[in-house]
């Protein structure tokens, strides 16, 4: 079974966007959004050694996606390929799974009122070609692949020249992106745009907290109830009841 | 019946007393009642069914995988479940309005209300006593009724205030209405309050299907109405109700009858005498 990655080379990224509007174009993301996005760090260092790295940010179809379990209707799921996707047949865009990102990644498309996200362009996957972003990428910096194959050119990258996941001890997830660079660079990526812990919105907290006992307490008390009702019916015999 | 002859509170019936009350119907529901009613119930398991299975995250779902799994491959796909749950609900929520809006002045209107959901003393005690009673506990006899005991009432309560939210939070999520704010806590509300609403239906199915004593209630679902015997001794405020407005309707047509026979000495009843209203 593949398991689909992506590597970043951020020494060869020149931060141009191409990928970001490839990928616009390519899923018609709506303006002011985008499923893939290119920021850059702020300067660190203290002049004149001063030093910033851009960064190439998207869903990183994590191998344990945090997104999938808040999101009730279970719109967002993980497929065979370790590729995170979205039902949009499904979703009700409650935004939970907005929340629960760790690398902000997500996004309610103000057109459809869906959430939307990268999902490695699955369908080009499955036509064969590589993702828009790996496909327009002018540096060449983006790789795309099946990091279970031992020949693939991310299975080199990632086992043999050590491309790293952005993940610190408090968050990690697997992400399947990963990223070339100097230890510097990477170091300062990491430290500018950590992933912060998944949460669950107040409303979903109250749900997992508060309602789903609540409606099952009294849904319980009233069926037990009704069940020694019942029972005594049964004791009793019907005959007592009658007019 | 006459006026001083309608008791204030439940004589002990002759056989025969009870046998022609038995026999005898009275109106209870209207055939627009008995098909909301209907229609409604099928809607309900339908909507709990499919609803239930499109609560899939392990963390808030109630049901278990075999139930998704058995619903899911019903329907085909999750989209065609949603589908189905939105559309159906959408037609509940269709039909209730046509009831509200032609029936609001027969069915809703706050006097209607306050008779059929509102307690008042005797259904607060009734609703100690029936528990006791279910359990065994008491064999004190029960607090006179309306034309809905407390229980029905506590439903009823339950029911109109829950309603609309069920309706308002589905249309919000259907549709996507406002923010991803408000339509995370439109699925929450919607959860709670169709939660609410399943625990009273636990009970309103018990009473109604199950229950012996509740039996006439049952198939006044059907027929639309329930014998007097069951009226007397079971909602016996309305039974007496109904006595006094039948009264006053043989008053109100005994003077047009003795206008068309004056001559006719009145038959040892003494029905002449009663007083014209």
């Amino acid at each position: 079974m593949a398991r689909y990655a992506m590597v970043t080379d951020l020494r060869k990224c020149v931060a141009c966007q191409a990928c970001t509007v490839a990928c616009s174009a390519e899923w018609a993301v709506p303006a002011g959004h985008a499923r893939t996005h290119v920021r850059t760090t702020p300067l660190a260092g203290s002049f004149p050694n001063l030093t910033s790295s851009p960064v190439v940010g998207q869903c990183n179809q994590c191998d344990h996606p945090p997104c999938v379990e808040p999101c009730p209707s279970g719109a967002t799921y993980q497929d065979a390929g370790g590729i995170v996707r979205v039902d949009t047949d499904v979703c009700i865009g409650c935004g939970f799974c907005v929340d629960a990102c760790p690398y902000e990644a997500r996004f309610i498309n103000p057109r459809t009122k869906k959430v939307d996200k990268c999902d490695f362009c699955r369908p080009r996957i499955e036509r064969g070609e590589v993702p828009a972003c790996v496909a327009t990428c002018t540096a060449h910096a983006k790789y795309f692949g099946d990091l279970e194959d031992r020949n693939s050119e991310v299975s080199r990258l990632v086992f043999r020249d050590g491309a790293r996941r952005m993940e610190t001890r408090t968050v990690a997830v697997g992400p399947n992106v990963f990223y070339l660079g100097r230890p510097e660079h990477l170091d300062l990526v990491l430290s500018s745009y950590p992933p912060r812990p998944p949460r669950l919105l107040t409303a979903g907290a109250a749900w997992t907290r508060l309602l789903k006992p609540l409606v099952l307490a009294m849904v319980g008390m009233t069926f037990a109830g009704q069940a020694v009702a019942f029972f005594t019916q049964l004791h009793k015999g019907e005959g007592d009841f009658e007019e | 019946m006459r006026s001083d002859a309608i008791p204030l509170a439940p004589v002990p019936l002759t056989a025969d007393e009870a046998e022609t009350m038995l026999q005898r119907q009275i109106k209870k529901h209207h055939v627009a009642i008995i098909l909301l009613h209907w229609f409604n119930a099928a809607t309900w398991i339908l909507e709990v069914a499919t609803g239930a299975a499109l609560i899939s995250s392990r963390l808030f779902r109630v049901a278990p995988d075999w139930y998704l799994a058995i619903v899911n491959g019903l329907f085909g796909t999750r989209g065609n479940l949603l589908r189905f749950h939105v559309a159906l609900g959408l037609v509940w929520i269709g039909v209730f309005l046509v009831y509200g809006i032609f029936g609001f002045r027969t069915y809703l209107r706050g006097e209607v209300l306050k008779k059929e959901i509102a307690l008042d003393r005797d259904d607060v005690r009734w609703l100690v006593v029936r528990a006791l009673r279910i359990l065994g506990r008491s064999d004190e006899a029960l607090p006179l009724q309306g034309v809905y005991n407390a229980g029905q009432k506590l439903f009823s309560m339950v029911v109109y205030a829950m309603l609309p939210v069920v309706m308002v939070t589905g249309v919000i999520m259907a549709f996507r209405l406002f923010s991803p704010w408000v339509v995370g806590w439109a699925v929450v509300l919607h959860f709670g309050a169709v939660g609410a609403v399943v625990a009273g239906l636990v009970i309103h199915v018990y009473m109604g299907a199950v229950f012996p004593e509740e039996k006439p209630a049952f198939f006044s679902m059907f027929t639309g109405s329930v014998n007097e015997l069951f009226a007397y001794n079971h909602h016996f405020k309305w039974w007496r109700e109904m006595k006094t407005e039948q009264l006053a309707w043989d008053r109100q047509r005994e003077p047009a009858a003795e206008i068309a026979r004056p001559e006719t000495p009145a038959g040892g009843e003494g029905d002449a005498q009663e007083p014209s209203t």
